[in-house]
């Protein structure tokens, strides 16, 4: 029994997380020109947040939402170019109506995994415009299965045509993986997708679980270039799904030339799992994160190990990296 | 002293908040509490606090305006616009907690004074409330301030529907609000909704971009700005003293509810109510030539 | 609107009130409906137009809503008319009703299931302390000859197995589902008619709505025949979510409206009645059939969480209860029903 497994690709979007958001409209043209070569079915772009998420809080882009869009828009000619759009970061009037018009394919709305009820509008309004609208659960290891059926129904209802959990945190083992894409699998209409981190090592083999527990729509990057300790490899993830006999559509050979010349030209180092990934995954803190604590840990000289540690305890979500500051604070004044 | 006498149109969280603060209040009344449905909790504890309610919404006040010198809207944007088409005609002064943004915006820290001098005074949102005060100081104390953003991470159990389904209006009146009181084109705002449990409080991060920040001017102006703020919001605190972090200015401050009718955590709710109250009583001690 | 729209609308009521005497006793009448101002109310409106303008009944109407700016604007051709009263009001706070109302149809609330998932507490105090409010007001008037309660068919949950679903039907609702909300508020609903007609004597009925399509739905509502007429007419795709075996049938707005009304003169005191149409049809040939009416170019994709189902979801009524009642039957078929909504879209999106 062939099945056919949606790929797809947020290495310029949540790739963006591991270079501080700085792709240059260069590095988009030359990588979205590869993938579209590949054949890779949906090409995401755009800040590691999403849309609209430029900002002192989360890090500022290096090119705007505009010109990411419009620039990868020009190199996408059989691959749909899609979005990351999160409530309360992008509005509809500000942000995704331009968006639309410059041409984009595939919207993704994602809320934090208890709160989907913000995504309604948004989703709405890509329905309305007639465009492909995917629901996301992001931290998804925060909320138990049925919690997050429950979520995941509102966004089918709100007109999601199909629903995407995220392992943000790279905290998932396979167990967890497998009980909660079955509930969704089970309770849903709309095809089911995950979203793999690799802060633990585990971003195939959770992959692989999801898809033999019925998924359908799967993330990769090239090299596992992403937040934190980066995503599925994405090579290694069409290599594996095509030797289990799944049918992704992709180009094997142009695959792997894209994400060789991903290597070459946006990774300034390949993704691996470093001391704070492992940490940051256990304690069950956003990928997103890294780079902020990094910098500000080394600023007033305290162990990141131990930000991670407090952020986890404190249950703070993606967006949230306000708290780290205070956090860190903190940490110091304890210190004395 | 005359006390001004208030309706409160709007039977939410919100309006009954409002109400329980107004009891407190030797310069105004409650002489009407006004929603949809009689029914409602807010209703019930206004009939058991002997307070006059009806369900006829802006109708109440239309049968008898005399009644009524002040009205603070809590229904929607909506209907907050709807409403001012009678109140202005009926030569009422209007409290606006919508992000209709009618009327003047006001932020009692900064522009109470002549925020009163209109009929129709806006209080952005509850982010804006906690805020601006600060983006403000900073437009006063900066020389080129190139960008102004805020941040506001409130309980996932203080944001109810109207909230929820309203984002990115909230969004827009509170970039608005931002860009009005600091003077600075370019803002941006962002909400976050945090489930943990226990409920954390409602907390506030304002960067700013300068091209030569003074944080010696920065700080001073905010420790006024805090206390001028506590005299009515009595659980705004700072957080983080402004720092210099990464090219951006760095303030963080905290607001915690009274827990009048709302749990303490709900302290975005408060706040905005809060500022609501202050802005009324001035214009009861305006009318009692208190001030 | 337009002429060529309101005539469209006018021939439906025509066409659909073929029986005459069962609509004799509501001549001169009074008729109250709540929800009046949603798909229903509008479709009622529009018959009793028909009737007192061709008939010369002069019926009177009262709808009654919570957004009664938006009827105005959307249908003032209606709103205008002076038979018809707009009472602006929640149906949780319904106390006095006028005292000439002779018959009411309660359709107060939203049938809509992203108001239902967001905002479950207020679905459930919509269907109950708004039932309870207008039965309560209703106990209360003088003249009333008739209630009848717009339930739905979620009352019956899931089902797969039975081929059609007959009144007596019990019906399979999960437990410990929030978002069964909708289904659980109708259960209460009905439950509160049961009590008002056995302890207070009412003059109840209770209809259950199976699935409805004409001009006055929103494309946008979260229903599939809704969301392929939308997606048809933005160019496609169609896109069928989940299984696409499953099986609807659809009754056309103004079949709906006039059996409604025929119901308040022939229908009986605490029964419950299925109202829908009996012709079957999978979402898969649905979608076929909207394309085809449309633009046989349009694409037609699946999207489903399984590969393969075992069984699938058939909401069909028995409705042999209703039409025996009435003795008559649908007039419009599907593939009518179909098309008058779309050319109806089409001449108001011009």
């Amino acid at each position: 029994m062939i099945r056919q497994i949606l790929i797809s690709d947020p290495t310029l979007r949540d790739g963006s997380h591991a270079v501080a958001h700085q792709l240059s409209a260069s590095q988009i043209a030359l990588y979205a020109a590869a993938a579209d070569k590949a054949g890779i079915p949906i090409v995401e772009v755009g800040h590691g947040n999403g849309l609209g998420a430029s900002s002192m809080q989360v890090g500022l882009s290096l090119e705007d939402d505009v010109t990411m869009l419009e620039t990868a828009r020009k190199h996408l000619t059989k691959s749909k170019l899609g979005i990351h759009v999160i409530p309360g970061f992008a509005t509809i009037k500000r942000d995704l109506i331009r968006a639309l018009d410059i041409g984009v394919d595939v919207v993704r709305v994602a809320s934090h995994c208890t709160e989907a009820d913000i995504t309604q509008r948004h989703l709405g309004f890509v329905r309305e415009r007639g465009k492909e609208a995917y629901g996301v659960l992001m931290m998804s290891h925060m909320a138990s299965a049925q919690t997050l059926l429950e979520e995941a129904q509102k966004m089918e209802l709100y007109g999601a045509e199909g629903i995407i959990i995220m392992d943000s945190a790279g905290a998932y083992l396979p167990a967890d993986v497998e009980e909660k894409i079955s509930t969704l699998v089970y309770g849903l209409k709309v095809p089911v997708g995950f979203h793999a981190h690799n802060n633990l090592g585990m971003a195939i083999a959770n992959s692989i679980t999801a898809l033999q527990a019925g998924a359908k729509i799967l993330d990769g990057t090239a090299r596992g270039f992403g937040a934190g300790a980066g995503n599925a490899q994405l090579e290694v993830l069409v290599a594996v799904l095509e030797r289990m006999g799944y049918v992704t559509g992709i180009d094997f050979y142009k695959m792997l030339d894209a994400s060789d010349l991903a290597e070459k030209e946006i990774m300034p180092s390949i993704p691996v799992i470093k001391s704070e990934s492992i940490v940051s995954g256990l304690a069950g803190v956003f990928s997103g994160f890294a780079k902020h604590v990094a910098r500000i840990s080394k600023e007033y000289q305290v162990d990141q190990r131990d930000v991670y540690r407090e952020l986890g305890k404190r249950k703070v979500v993606g967006g949230q990296e306000d708290i780290i500051i205070e956090v860190v604070m903190d940490l110091v004044r304890n210190r004395k | 002293m005359n006390k001004l006498r208030v309706a409160i149109l709007g039977s939410g969280n919100i309006g009954t908040d409002l109400l329980i603060k107004i009891q407190r209040s030797e310069f105004l009344e409650c002489v009407l509490f006004i929603g949809r449905n009689l029914s409602s909790p807010g209703m019930a504890k206004a009939i058991a606090m002997g307070v006059k309610v009806s369900d006829e919404s802006i109708h109440a006040i239309e049968k008898d305006p005399d009644a009524v010198d002040l009205v603070f809207d809590a229904t929607s944007a909506k209907d907050a616009a709807h409403h001012w088409k009678i109140l202005d005609k009926l030569n009422k002064i209007v409290v606006d907690m919508t992000p209709a943004k009618l009327g003047g915006l006001c932020i009692p820290a900064v522009n109470l004074h002549e925020a009163v001098k209109q009929r129709n005074v806006n209080m952005i949102t509850c982010g804006g409330q906690a805020s601006i005060p600060m983006a403000y100081v900073i437009g006063k104390t900066q020389k080129n301030v190139n960008y102004i953003e805020v941040v506001s991470s409130i309980a996932s159990r203080s944001a109810g529907p109207a909230t929820r389904l309203n984002l990115d209006e909230y969004v827009d009146t509170t970039e608005m609000g931002l860009s009005f009181f600091s003077s600075v084109k370019h803002t941006k705002a962002i909400l976050n909704l945090n489930p943990a449990d226990p409920c954390i409080d409602m907390q506030t991060t304002i960067f700013a971009k300068v091209d030569e920040p003074d944080m010696e001017a920065l700080i001073k102006e905010v420790d006024v700005m805090i206390e001028s703020i506590r005299a009515y919001v009595p659980g705004y605190s700072l957080l983080v003293s402004p720092i210099y972090e990464n090219g951006r200015i760095v303030i963080m401050v905290k607001a915690q509810g009274l827990g009048d009718y709302l749990p303490k955590y709900a302290g975005n709710l408060d706040i905005i109510n809060c500022a609501a109250i202050a802005v009324a009583e001035q214009y009861s001690k305006v009318q009692n030539h208190l001030n | 609107m337009t002429e060529a729209v309101k005539n469209l609308l006018f021939e439906d009521c025509r066409k659909s009130c073929t029986q005459k005497q069962n609509f004799f006793d509501l001549k001169d009448r009074v008729i109250l409906m709540t929800g009046g101002t949603g798909f229903m109310g509008k479709w009622v409106a529009e018959i009793i137009n028909y009737l007192n303008k061709s008939e010369s009944f002069s019926t009177k109407l009262y709808l009654l809503g919570r957004n009664i700016s938006k009827f105005k604007e959307e249908v003032p051709h209606l709103a205008d008319q002076n038979f018809i009263v707009l009472i602006e009001q929640d149906i949780r706070n319904v106390h006095d009703l006028p005292a000439d109302v002779n018959y009411i149809i309660h359709a107060a609330g939203s049938p809509d299931n992203r108001d239902h998932v967001s905002q479950p507490l207020r679905t459930l105090e919509t269907f109950y302390k708004g039932t309870q409010a207008i039965l309560d007001a209703a106990s209360r008037l003088s003249q009333l000859h008739r209630i009848i309660h717009i339930s739905s068919h979620q009352v019956y949950g899931k089902n797969e197995e039975e081929s059609v679903i007959q009144e007596r039907f019990l019906g399979k609702v999960e437990l410990g589902s929030v978002n069964n909300v909708y289904a659980e508020s109708k259960r209460a609903a009905e439950m509160l008619c049961l009590i008002y007609r056995n302890q207070f004597k009412l003059p109840i009925l209770t209809v259950r709505p199976f699935s409805f399509i004409g001009p006055y739905h929103d494309l946008e509502k979260p229903w599939a025949i809704n969301n392929f007429i939308r997606d048809g007419l933005l160019g496609g795709p169609i896109r069928i979510l989940g299984n696409g075996s499953t099986i609807r049938t659809y009754l056309y707005g103004s079949d709906v409206a006039s059996w409604i009304l025929q119901m308040l003169t022939c229908g009986q005191n605490g029964e419950t009645y299925n109202l829908g149409s009996s012709n079957a049809i999978s979402l898969d040939e649905l979608a076929q059939k909207i394309r085809y009416s449309i633009n046989p170019g349009i694409e037609i994709i699946s999207k489903s969480s399984r590969e393969n189902y075992t069984s699938f979801s058939k909401l069909i009524p028995d409705v042999t209860k209703i039409t025996n009642a009435l003795n008559t039957e649908e007039i419009y078929t599907l593939d009518e029903a179909i098309n008058r909504t779309i050319v109806w879209n089409q001449l108001i999106r011009n």
